[in-house]
């Protein structure tokens, strides 16, 4: 993606040296290869699942790991291993559409804010201060009660109030951002505002936001366990990881391979979207020296 | 900067997760079990916030655990054999046809505030219950009483002629319509509690629901216990009250009720010393049983445990609708899988042997027919069914059932069944309201007569709640059961109302209760009976010199 607007020397773009970067960083790799073979999974299930996720065997119960059902059954029979394939599904398609929102939201009116300053800065920001005054999970209970139970309200709910922070980040990027040199040569060189924050300000904001979207992906998985534990959000017998978990919990004496297969899965998905976050955000600052 | 904020944050997220893994029991360990021991205070595990405290407005078995220590009734029941004891009432006649009862009142008898309590008391708040405004859904375990049906439905407005009458100040005279062998076991029941006249009306009419007379530092009672603390959702405390009229050998101080509604969460409490009495949840019933954990207590509980269906809505308007439901629930693997008590499959509404009564039921599992059943229905293959919703108040053991019958009714019938769940309160008015499909449901006997199963599903019985109406069922219970000459008699007209019901299926039976508790050793007293009633009168604690539990 060779800029135009630069001159014809030959230069190597941000996400080529990016991409480079990434590749030498072992650990984001590492988390990046855990992550897309989680999705593929995910993507895969329906064929590739051993068992039904709803079929119960009650007579059967609660097995432990066999040859049969390698990571158990729940206490109505149903193979763990499935559940948790299926699980994934519902927590990755949550985690990441949820957070998309958030970040679509959250960089926008950020960026608008930081970047025309003034009073429209100060009545987005009062906004932002509003809405998280509003205690936010009775928030998303409203909406869920208002608009009735439905998976795709779920991520438009979780996104809508997950945006706050990624705006209040990228906004105070973007206020150190705006004054700086370069911003001031693009000015000079004639740009429009809109190319400027699309082409110089929101390239720059990129590591923190980076950073804390992987941190957001699993708040949300644990938000929506937590509302499908309410009742609010997926319905029996679909399951993700948080429910599984919070299921988990309550037999963890009894059965505790119910609660430490997905307790598992998902703390192998938060570690690789941390350690990809992390790499990222080094491949990605502009800032750092080129090599 | 901001990155170390980021920073902290991913730490304190990863804890969070970390606590969620391994679930680190609470921090601070003081345990209540051993101060209460010392002090005289029972800890109660109560499993819900209570609806209401009005003994004529609630409806639910957690309410009457904090009721029955706040109230008392002209008789009380023995905490092991159930008989009547004098409560209030010191002695009682009962005439040859036993249709008038005479109460001699203690003169020592005192509300919590010190007033006077008498006869007149009893007349005013029956007054009060019979009143249609309050909506009392108990109203018609009053039906026994002459003329108080009638009165309830507005057919006569002069409660005078109500079979209750205030003889002088200490001797109450009721008149029943006919003999029934239960009537002092009603007495025992909160919605026949008396209430205190004064207190009611000084916070909102005779009639008014709601209002803050049950209130902390408001509410005045007659019983053992009187109400010192209502933290809403934290804990409710009653201390002995020093006016009750046998105070003195009561021997507990306080007693503290905690409304847990996850039962994992209120075993734990009982491990970790926090309570005397708890619930337990059935995948630890085994682990309990096995190591001969003396706190383990299972006993025979007269309730029934079923789904109300609401035959208002179009999909359950068919009586072969609501049979096909019924007959493909696979009971037996539900109490041997997921129930895990000792549980009995049940196929009729009235639990076998109340009073002598064995009900016959044609229900079994039989999804072929249900099948054939549903079809006749306009349903073939469930084609067409819409998806229906199951209620249930918040709680895992009903969410393990709802589970289970979803699937069940999945296979059986292919029809979509989602699940639904509202905290306590929320679900008795859903229910009382009927804005609910399908809603889990459990009766505990108040009393012990297959009457106190059947007549809640009277036409205008308030805890029917199902909007099913069946004429001939009405007459049976109402006219022939309390006109039956013999023993045998009245069961068979029992056996005649239960086929009504188990054809037309308006509440689907799945099984009957076992009481499933932790009863920590140092509670003396406790008592054993099948209705599970606590009696706080009696029941003391006993430390011992070591306290090794587990």
């Amino acid at each position: 993606m060779i800029d135009p607007s630069q001159p014809t020397l030959k230069g190597s773009s941000l996400w080529l040296d990016a991409w480079i970067k990434l590749g030498k960083n072992r650990l984001a790799l590492s988390g990046l290869v855990i992550l897309l073979f989680l999705i593929v999974v995910s993507l895969l299930t329906p064929w590739i699942a051993p068992y039904s996720y709803e079929e119960q065997n009650l007579m059967l119960g609660a097995t432990a790991p066999s040859a049969a059902h390698w990571l158990g059954t729940d206490i109505f029979g149903r193979d763990m291993l499935t559940r948790i394939m299926y699980g994934g599904r519902v927590s990755l398609m949550v985690g990441f559409i949820a957070t998309a929102v958030a970040l679509v939201i959250g960089i926008l009116w950020g960026a608008i804010a930081g970047f025309v300053g003034g009073r429209l800065d100060a009545v987005m920001m009062r906004i932002v201060d509003i809405m998280y005054a509003l205690p936010f999970m009775i928030f998303i209970v409203l909406l869920m009660v208002v608009f009735g139970r439905n998976i795709l309200l779920l991520f438009v709910a979780i996104g809508a109030v997950e945006w706050l922070t990624m705006a209040r980040i990228v906004r105070g990027q973007v206020m150190t951002l705006r004054k700086q040199e370069f911003v001031e040569a693009a000015y000079s060189m004639g740009l429009s505002k809109w190319a400027i924050i699309r082409r110089h300000i929101i390239p720059n904001t990129l590591g923190p936001v980076i950073v804390y979207t992987t941190l957001t992906i699993p708040s949300v998985m644990l938000l929506e366990a937590f509302l499908s534990f309410l009742g609010l959000g997926i319905q029996p017998p679909q399951s993700s990881w948080g429910l599984l978990i919070n299921y988990g919990v309550e037999t963890m004496e009894e059965y505790p391979w119910l609660l430490i297969f997905p307790g598992i899965t998902l703390s192998l998905t938060l570690f690789a979207l941390n350690f990809l976050g992390d790499g990222l955000r080094d491949a990605l600052d502009p800032r750092a020296s080129k090599d | 900067m901001l990155y170390k904020k980021l920073y902290s944050k991913s730490v304190a997220l990863l804890a969070i997760t970390g606590l969620i893994l391994t679930l680190s029991s609470c921090g601070d360990y003081q345990s209540n079990v051993e101060s209460g021991n010392r002090e005289g205070t029972l800890h109660w595990g109560n499993g819900t916030e209570p609806q209401s405290l009005d003994p004529h407005i609630a409806t639910g078995v957690p309410e009457h655990h904090i009721i029955s220590s706040l109230m008392e009734g002209l008789v009380y029941k023995d905490g092991e054999t159930l008989e009547p004891r004098p409560g209030v009432a010191k002695s009682w006649d009962i005439s040859a046809d036993g249709r008038v009862y005479t109460f001699y009142l203690r003169q020592d008898a005192r509300w919590s505030n010190g007033d006077l309590h008498n006869a007149h008391d009893y007349v005013w708040s029956w007054w009060r219950a019979l009143q249609p405004a309050l909506g009392n859904l108990y109203a018609y375990m009053y039906f026994p009483i002459a003329n108080a049906k009638a009165y309830y439905d507005g057919e006569i407005n002069d409660f005078s002629q109500v079979g209750v009458k205030a003889l002088d100040d200490y001797v109450l005279q009721v008149t029943l319509t006919e003999p029934i062998p239960y009537f002092l076991q009603l007495l025992d029941h909160y919605s026949t509690y008396p209430v205190h006249r004064a207190t009611v009306e000084k916070f909102g009419t005779a009639d008014q629901r709601g209002t803050r007379w049950t209130f902390e530092g408001n509410i005045v009672g007659n019983g053992a216990f009187q109400l010192k603390e209502w933290k809403i959702n934290r804990r409710i405390t009653v201390e002995r009250n020093p006016h009750y009229w046998n105070a003195e050998n009561v021997r507990l101080n306080q007693v503290v009720f905690y409304p847990t509604e996850n039962v994992t969460t209120e075993e734990r409490m009982f491990r970790a010393g926090q309570l005397h009495y708890s619930g337990i949840p059935s995948d630890k019933i085994q682990t309990y049983s096995q190591s001969d954990d003396p706190s383990l207590r299972i006993q025979p509980y007269l309730g029934v445990y079923f789904y109300r269906l609401n035959v208002d809505k179009p999909q359950l308007s068919d009586k072969r609708v609501r049979r096909a439901l019924g007959m493909t629930i696979n009971r037996d693997q539900l109490v041997s899988q997921i129930t895990k008590g000792g549980q009995i499959p049940a196929y009729a509404i009235t639990p076998p042997g109340t009073m002598g009564y064995y009900p016959e039921s044609d229900l079994a599992f039989d999804p072929e027919g249900a099948k054939k059943l549903l079809a006749e229905a306009g349903y073939p293959n469930g084609e067409g069914f819409p998806t229906t919703e199951i209620l249930y108040n918040t709680s895992e053991g009903h969410r393990k059932i709802a589970v289970a019958l979803q699937q069940m009714w999945k296979k059986h019938l292919n029809i979509d069944v989602i699940l639904l769940n509202q905290e306590w309160k929320v679900y008795l008015d859903t229910v009382s309201n009927h804005h609910y499909e399908i809603a889990r449901a459990g009766w505990i006997g108040d009393y012990v007569d297959p009457n106190n199963f059947l007549d809640m599903f009277l036409c205008n019985g308030g805890n029917n709640r199902t909007h099913w109406c069946n004429p001939v069922y009405d007459q049976i219970i109402l006219q022939q059961v309390p006109k039956a000459q013999t023993h045998q008699q009245r069961l068979e007209l029992f056996q005649q109302a239960e086929n009504i019901l188990l054809d037309e299926m308006p509440v689907i039976p799945i099984y009957i209760y076992t009481s499933n508790n932790l009863v920590h050793p140092t509670v003396k007293n406790f008592g054993r009976n099948i209705l599970n009633q606590a009696n706080y009168r009696e029941m003391y604690l006993e430390p011992q010199k070591t306290e090794a539990i587990d």
